[in-house]
């Protein structure tokens, strides 16, 4: 393979179908070091379901996936026709790279703020629980939280979860962060909080690939916009450009009907 | 009227005392009900929780069998089962020149494993259920942090369910602990059936029937209490927050 170092995340040509439907139709993703890439796109439109395909969360039918290099090996599902992966074991160290953030939080509910946090570095990764606390500390503290070691998710606001999700997954320390729609859950005025903490990883060079509604941070903070539509990429390209001036009539229409 | 001094006088059986002997001497009464309650459900839980997650399995053969032995068990009384085991295994040759039959020949161990085989049938229902209640979106982030399968149920799933459990567990814990009432059937010596044995030398119902009932109702009140406060501990999170 002829990639370049710095290459974080790579997928190719990923078609997904349900059923006779065909959600995905050939998309594509390049995401080098400290790329921030914003996918848009009314829904329906397929950009959750590529997200969660980069991780297997959803099977793909056909197309490549390649973090820092390493391809991830997939073979022919013969209950569904699609792919999976063909080592359980290369996917779930594929997927410690890969931490990813939902739009409903997905925190365990019966774990604490600091047990969410600890939880994966400890038993996946393998790091002795002390510098696991330590490190979850780290990151409550970059989210912006304090003194919420102790609760449980069910007794926090939205923002305040999602804040805690993100710092579960930097715990990690992964290669490149996935968000799905972070924000689309959450009350209008809890927002703010939790985009503010995408704009501080996003200016340390993290490498994130970012599902969002949200037009501001799309123009503002990622470098890379991708409009999806109907399965297929419809423009992609510098946000300030792409934005302003959309080339294609879908975007436009798109834009209009989103205020900002 | 009740004879308040029967009662008085026939107290020590119910807690393991004979005519001569004095409270505890014996394991009758209150320590028999107890070692049967206790046992079984050790025995029943430990056997609840693997047979919950072939219950729960892709593998259709491992879930029917399961769902077939609940489905037994579930749907026969409690009485017949110890009788099939008490009275019906010493039927077969082999059991009686199987090790087992040292155990199976006292009415003790096929008591406890009748209770164990009930309990474990609606245990494993009840876990069951809530493995299938799990929030799928917990079970995704597991799988994006590169849990592996059993990780996951290790960690995230089975502790989830176990403490979602916890209300319907209690219910079957008071609900074996009545159930265990039916050991004295079987000759053995338990709170009823030291009360059989009252009523059968006196001729007087309630004095003995009376009291026995008193002991269930003061052993369902501190399982009931224990139980709250294991949900407090364990189920903390479900609880509305508090500032």
């Amino acid at each position: 393979m002829n990639q370049t170092p710095n290459i974080k995340l790579q997928v190719q040509d990923l078609h997904k179908s349900y059923g006779s439907h065909e959600v995905l139709k050939g998309v594509s993703l390049t995401a080098h070091a400290g790329d921030v890439i914003s996918i848009i796109g009314s829904s329906g439109s397929g950009k959750s379901t590529f997200l969660r395909c980069i991780n297997m969360l959803e099977q793909p039918h056909s197309g490549s996936i390649a973090v820092t290099g390493e391809q991830l090996a997939l073979t022919t599902d013969k209950r569904n026709g699609a792919l999976k992966a063909a080592d359980q074991t290369q996917l779930a160290r594929i997927r410690t790279k890969l931490a990813m953030v939902f739009q409903h939080f997905n925190l365990w509910a019966h774990m604490t703020v600091l047990e969410n946090i600890i939880e994966a570095p400890v038993h996946v990764l393998g790091v002795p629980k002390d510098e696991a606390i330590a490190r979850a500390r780290k990151y409550l503290d970059k989210v912006g939280l304090k003194g919420v070691e102790d609760k449980y998710p069910s007794h926090m606001s939205g923002g305040q979860q999602q804040r805690v999700a993100i710092a579960r997954a930097l715990a990690m320390e992964p290669e490149v962060m996935l968000f799905d729609e972070p924000t689309s859950a959450l009350d209008p005025e809890l927002v703010g909080e939790v985009l503010r903490v995408m704009q501080d990883l996003a200016k340390e060079g993290r490498t994130m690939v970012v599902v969002t509604h949200e037009m501001g941070f799309a123009r503002e903070v990622s470098n890379h916009v991708i409009f999806l539509h109907q399965g297929r990429i419809e423009e992609q390209g510098n946000p300030r450009d792409v934005l302003a001036q959309p080339k294609s009539e879908r975007l436009a229409q798109f834009l209009s009907g989103s205020l900002k | 009227m009740i004879d308040f001094n029967l009662i008085v006088e026939k107290l020590p059986a119910f807690l393991g005392g004979t005519d001569g002997a004095p409270m505890m001497s014996t394991s009758d009464g209150l320590q028999l009900t107890l070692e049967l309650l206790f046992l079984s459900l050790a025995c029943g839980l430990l056997l609840a929780v693997p047979l919950a997650l072939m219950r729960v399995s892709k593998n259709r053969v491992a879930s029917s069998l399961v769902w077939l032995y609940t489905y037994v068990f579930r749907g026969t009384p409690l009485l017949v089962q110890l009788f099939i085991i008490y009275y019906g295994l010493s039927q077969f040759d082999w059991v009686r020149d199987s090790w087992a039959w040292e155990y199976l020949r006292e009415a003790y161990a096929c008591a406890i494993l009748a209770f164990t085989l009930n309990t474990a049938a609606y245990t494993t229902e009840i876990i069951a259920g809530q493995i299938r209640n799990t929030h799928y979106g917990e079970i995704e982030a597991a799988k994006a942090m590169g849990m592996s399968k059993w990780l996951m149920m290790r960690r995230i799933v089975i502790p989830s369910a176990l403490r979602r459990a916890l209300p319907a567990y209690s219910n079957e814990v008071v609900m074996m602990m009545q159930s265990t009432s039916v050991a004295g059937l079987v000759t053995l010596a338990d709170l009823t059936g030291v009360a059989r044995r009252v009523f059968s030398d006196t001729y007087m119902p309630f004095e003995p029937f009376i009291t026995v009932a008193c002991f269930y109702l003061v052993l369902t009140f501190g399982f009931v209490w224990l139980f709250k406060l294991a949900e407090r501990r364990w189920l903390a999170y479900l609880a509305p927050r508090k500032h």
